[in-house]
This record gives C-alpha cells, structure tokens and sequence, in this order.
C-alpha cells in the first residue's frame, strides 16, 4: 500500500513538473490559460462558450499566433467552486506560467481568483461574464481583471445623457432594493452631475408591495421636476400611477425593463406621452457577422447564447494585447490591453485574416482599433466595456425606438465622467 | 521549478484548512457518530463572521468593524459554537439520518441568508478586501503563502495534539460509547445527550474556525463558497481517510484534494486541445472512480480506526 502510494505520488508529481521545464527551455508555444464551469450548473451554457475560446484561439494560431509562436490553450475545468476555480488559475499561473488567462463565469468564482491570484501576482484576466461591479471597482484587481461584457454602467450613464439632453434638471429617483437597482442608481448618481442634471432625492423601494405611497410622496416632497424609476414591470405600474394621481411630472425616465407593453397598458399609454427609456441596443456590423459565420461553419450550430460572442472578444483581445506587448509579462500585457483600441488606429476585425492583418500593422509600429463580435471593443479606466444603447419612448400607447446612442458617443460618455 | 513550488505551499494552505473541518467531523462523525450533513454552514457562519469583524468600514454595509485579525478569528469560533449550540439543542436527538436531514436544510437556510441579507454580507456579490494577516510584510506571493502555511501547520499542530489528549481521555472514551451503544452507555450513567451536544459543539467550531482561515488567506467570501459540495468533500476525506482516526482525517484531506486538484492537471495534459470543453465532465467521472477505488481496497479507510483494547483485559 505504501509503495503504491509512493508511485502514484511520483507519477503525480512528474506530471506536475514536466511543464515547468519544456517552459524553461523554449519560449514557443506562447500559453494562455482558461477556467470555465465546464461542468456543475453553469456547464450546459459553457460549453458554448469554451468553444467559442477554442475558436478564437485557433484564429490566432491561423492567423500568425503571437511573436511568431503558435499558442497553447490550457483550458482547466471550475465546476462552478471558487476553492476548484481558485486552484485551477494558481496552477495555470504558477506552473504552467501563463502571463493572462480567461475566466471566469460565476461571480463567485472570479472574485476569489481576483483576490488571491490575479492582483498578487500580476497577471491579466479578462472575464466573458462576471457582472459584479467591486471587482474592478475596489482596486483588489490592481488593474489587472478586465471583462469584455457591457456592465450596467452603460444603461446608467445613457440614461443621465438622455436626461440631460431633454433638459430634465431636478429628478428624483426611485429605485428597486436589489443589487440591479443599487448599481445603476449608483451609477445615476455618480453621471448625473457630470452631465449637468441633479437628483434631489433617491429612494430605495421593495418589490411586490401592494401599494407605494410612502416612496413616491417622499420622493414628492423633494420637488422634483421629473421622475427616473429603475425597477421591474408590476410594481413600476403601481408606483408610477401614484406617481401621476399625486401630482408627480409627467416627464418620466424609466429602465430596460420597462419597455414592455403590459407596463404600457397598465399605467395607461395617454399619460405616458413625455416617457422615455433605456435599453441596450443590439451590436451589429460586419465583423460580427463575420463572427457568426465562422462559428457556425466549424461547430453546426448557431453562435447564440450568454457569453458567447463575448468569451471570443476576450481571447482576441488577450491575442492582441500579448502581441502588443513589449514582453510577455503580467504588467506589459496590462498595459498593451489598453491599446488594443485606440483613437486613430486602423480597424481590425474578427477572424484569422483580420487578426494577421493586425498583427502586421503591430509589426510595423501602427496603431490599431479592435471590433470584435460584439462591436468596437476599448476598456474604460475600470476594465470594462460599453456598448451602443437605445432610447425608446411612448407614442399613443406603443412603444417606438427614439434614437441609438451609438458606441463612439458612449465612451466620449464615459471619458466624460470618469474624468 | 519555483513555480511548482509556490503552487505547492498554496495547495497545502487548502487541504490544511480542508483538514480542519475534516478535524472537526471527525470528531461529530468518527468518534461520536453524529451525521452532520451541514458541514457547510458552520464553515460559512465561521468566514463571514470573520469576513464581517475584520473588513474595514463600507458605508453600504452594516457590521465590517475593522477589528483585529485575531479578534475575527476568536470571534469566528464563538459564533460557529454558539450556532452550533443552538442549533443542536433543537436537533442533538434526532438519530442518523434525521440529524443530516435537519443539519441539510440548516446548512442551506444559512447558505441562503448570506445570499439575500446584502446588509450584512453583500448579498450575491460577496464581501472583498478582506485583510490578509501580515500580507504587507511579504513582496511576492510566494512569501505570504509560505507564512501561512507556517501558521496553519502550526494551527493544525496544536489542534491535532489537542484533540487526541481529550479523545484518549475518558471524555473521549464516552463519546465511542455512545456512538458504539447509545443505550449501554446510558445504563452505564453516562448523559448521552449532553456529550452528543458537546461533540457537536466542538466539532462545529472547528468548522467554523477553518472557515475564518479560509477567507483570511482568499481575501474574499462569497455565498457560492458554500455551496453543498463542499460537506460532500469533506466527508468524503473523512471516510476516505478513515473515521474514527484524525491522522486519517488528515491524510484523507490531502488525498481527496490532490485528486481533485491533479485529476484536473492531467485531463488539461491528456485530453487533445479540441475535446477541452468535453474534459470538464471526464474529470468528475475521474474523481468518482478514484474515491471508489479506495473505498473497494480500503474499505476503512486509508488509516483506519486503531483498536483499543483495555489494559486489563489480560487479567
């Protein structure tokens, strides 16, 4: 027993050890790492996604890989438990010395990786799919975590512009007490200013009361000119009715939510004449049809699904940045993100004939712009993306698409209020 | 090859604190034979108490007092015992498998409460910035693992030492009684409710105090920290390691883990690039066969229950 314990060990460890030294000895092929949830309850939507990675992957190597060297894609498994995901990223970053990684899905898993492996010891990760907003807010990721998926800033801050632009200067805010409705009244808060508006009074309601007199008569009480309601369809309905029958303005600012017709009908479309509203907007364009295309053609199926066209943006982006990079270090690849889309560069786009292309304007020292399979990709001062949001309003009791507030204007947005 | 190393101290930070909840049901399950199915929940109360005392002051979140980091600790343990003690003055009667019934549910009930109370723990976007002792002190990350092996070998040191003192104790000579024959050892004048209590209690703290450990070295809690699978993991290290024994404990900590954490190594070297999304779901299958296997060849365990024979059984 003992020796059969004895060898397994050996052989475990010899496993384990091999890679650090074909590591040492050749710098080809350039490693990326990946952790997904293939398995556990996030695994029927991964598989997509890892597929979606293997393809941007193989687009790399077709299309000139990075420095000259082929890339490897080691792609380790979370099942969707942050001490397994922990693990995986330690091994990917410490033995097998890979400089970036993707990953990963479930909030609960990257934060943790964030904390004690991507911030320590330097090295980037860029997510397809966590939405919670300290990661790369509170400074634990020291710049090193980026996602390539619209966070609800973008909703926000469209939002504070559409407000501004209709000249809405005194709005109180009601919002639904969730981690959705802080975020964005967090956001609210923070542009509104910026933009030259003023909310005089927020607040926070429960959702599935059967009346909300209480919130909007405090929220009367401010004065306010106009009302912004970010919450979901059936309470909105009540509140906004109570809003109206006290005395509230008729000029209402409400959430993606809201943009269906049984809000509509249920506040009654006549009072709804001077409502707008806020959506993402679908991305569109050649290079991400480009995307789709060549999805379908290797795995049959169609490229729809979460994280999908997003989880390709963040392998391209990485192929690109390491490209870019003066050496394949954590820090330089950090920075390299960042130039991955710049003001004046030549447009790259999706696919191993695009991404050669970049890879010989990187060469000869030219700037480039990346847009991916979900439109123009630049991270703001937070690692995070936006996208082309929609402005939607009421006319005679239908809903109609007021104008597309397009990605270029977002980020002058946001350059606007990050400052 | 340092960096096969660092990546070593850092599995070993895990399975030592891994071993300590395996520790703890040792103690319920091994020696007392309590079913607790809801290791998870002590180990939760035992981090996001922790996570709460230390974490500097948020002003969107009640608690965080930004207390020292032994306090935490200390108060980690206090917290987990009296949820335990509570917890099992409720349930401490039940048998078998109504105790991991209601221990279950009370695991998940905990599991949910720090999902949806965002006051207090920040609800599904999880607690972050969670001071890691002394982690200014070291440059690299390598350095701030090594101290904390240190501290964990030294915690599980004295845990270990302590624990086989009481269970070599007539305490602990009560405790298999009870387990072995409930009825006799009442006969015998013994209160097995009490004792099952105290064992529960004991355990539990131990649980919880692995958790504090636990987020003090990630620097981050999240309720997906504590999601079922983790009681069934640490069971199965007790049962793969051997009940009733804490080397076994211990040993089963590191086994179950390494096939965990190796199975995973071995399908990224094994398995071609184009099957890598498929690999997922032959690591799992991996990780069954092998806790199978030991259970087949080693059916108590790795290191099973030493027999105890009086001293005066020769006379």
């Amino acid at each position: 027993m003992k020796r059969w314990i004895a060898i397994s060990a050996a052989m475990a460890l010899s496993v384990m050890l091999a890679p650090a030294d074909a590591a040492a000895q050749a710098n080809c092929p350039v490693k990326i790492g990946g952790v997904l949830p293939l398995t556990g309850s996030m695994g029927p939507i991964t598989k997509k996604i890892a597929e979606s990675a293997q393809l941007a992957v193989e687009h790399i190597n077709q299309g000139g890989g990075i420095k000259g060297c082929q890339v490897q894609f080691i792609l380790r498994d979370d099942q969707g438990q942050p001490t397994v995901g922990v693990d995986a990223a330690k091994y990917l970053v410490e033995v097998e010395r890979v400089p970036a990684f993707t990953g990963t899905i479930s909030s609960g898993v990257t934060g943790p990786i964030i904390a004690s492996i991507t911030g320590p010891s330097k090295v980037v990760q860029i997510s397809c799919c966590s939405t919670a907003t300290p990661f790369t807010v509170d400074g634990r990721s020291q710049g090193y975590f980026f996602r390539t998926l619209p966070t609800s800033k973008t909703q926000a801050v469209a939002t504070a512009h559409e407000m501004a632009r209709r000249g809405l200067k005194k709005t109180a805010l009601i919002y639904v007490n969730t981690d959705f409705g802080q975020d964005m009244s967090r956001f609210i808060k923070l542009a509104t200013p910026k933009l030259g508006g003023e909310i005089v009074v927020e607040v926070p309601y429960n959702d599935n009361q059967p009346s909300y007199r209480a919130e909007v008569t405090k929220a009367l009480a401010a004065k306010p000119e106009s009302l912004l309601l970010i919450g979901f369809p059936k309470d909105a309905v009540t509140i906004v009715r109570e809003w109206l029958s006290l005395g509230g303005s008729q000029k209402i600012a409400l959430n993606n939510s809201m943009r269906v017709k049984d809000f509509v009908d249920g506040v009654g479309g006549r009072f709804l004449n001077e409502a707008f509203g806020m959506d993402n907007a679908q991305v569109a364009g050649p290079t991400v049809d480009a995307f789709n295309k060549s999805f379908e053609e290797k795995y049959k199926y169609d490229s729809k699904g979460p994280g999908v066209h997003t989880q390709y943006d963040a392998m391209m982006v990485l192929g690109l940045a390491m490209n870019i990079a003066k050496d394949l270090t954590g820090p330089s690849i950090k920075d390299a993100v960042r130039q991955v889309h710049t003001a004046g560069g030549a447009t790259v786009g999706t696919g191993p004939d695009e991404f050669k292309k970049a890879v010989e304007l990187i060469k000869a020292g030219k700037l480039i712009k990346y847009h991916g399979a979900t439109g123009p990709i630049e991270f703001d001062a937070n690692g995070d993306v936006t996208g082309p949001a929609l402005v939607w309003k009421i006319v005679n009791g239908e809903i109609v698409t007021d104008h597309v507030i397009s990605i270029d204007e977002m980020q002058a947005l946001f350059k606007k209020i990050d400052g | 090859m340092i960096g096969v190393f660092s990546y070593l101290v850092f599995f070993a930070c895990i399975v030592l604190v891994l071993g300590i909840m395996a520790l703890g049901l040792n103690l319920q399950w091994g020696y007392t034979g309590l079913f607790n199915a809801g290791v998870v929940g002590f180990y939760a109360i035992g981090a996001y108490t922790h996570a709460i005392l230390i974490t500097a002051p948020r002003p969107e979140l009640i608690g965080n007092l930004g207390l020292p980091w032994i306090v935490g600790i200390l108060g980690a343990m206090a917290a987990s015992a009296f949820a335990a003690w509570v917890i099992g003055l409720a349930t401490i009667r039940l048998r078998d498998d109504y105790l991991a019934i209601a221990t279950f549910g009370i695991a998940t009930t905990i599991q949910l409460v720090t999902l949806n109370w965002d006051g207090l723990t920040g609800g599904a976007q999880g607690l972050s910035a969670i001071p890691r002792p002394l982690v200014g002190w070291f440059e690299t990350p390598l350095g701030f693992s090594l101290w904390y092996l240190g501290l964990l070998v030294a915690v599980v040191g004295v845990l270990y030492w302590a624990l086989e003192r009481i269970l070599n104790s007539p305490w602990g000579r009560v405790l298999k009684a009870i387990r072995e024959d409930e009825t006799a050892a009442i006969a015998l004048g013994k209160s097995a409710r009490s004792f099952r209590l105290q064992a529960f209690v004991l355990g539990s703290t131990l649980m919880g105090l692995a958790g504090a450990l636990y987020v003090s070295f990630i620097g981050f809690v999240s309720p997906f920290d504590f999601l079922p699978i983790l009681t069934f993991q640490v069971w199965a290290m007790v049962i793969v390691g051997g009940s009733g024994n804490n080397k076994g404990a211990l040993l089963g900590a590191l086994t179950v883990w390494a096939i965990w954490a190796s199975s995973g190594v071995l399908i990224s070297k094994l398995v071609p690039p184009a099957y890598a999304a498929q690999g997922g779901a032959i690591q799992v299958i991996l990780i069954g066969l092998l806790l199978v296997a030991s259970l087949l060849f080693r059916p108590r365990g790795l290191i099973g229950e030493v027999p105890v024979v009086s001293r005066r059984a020769d006379d």
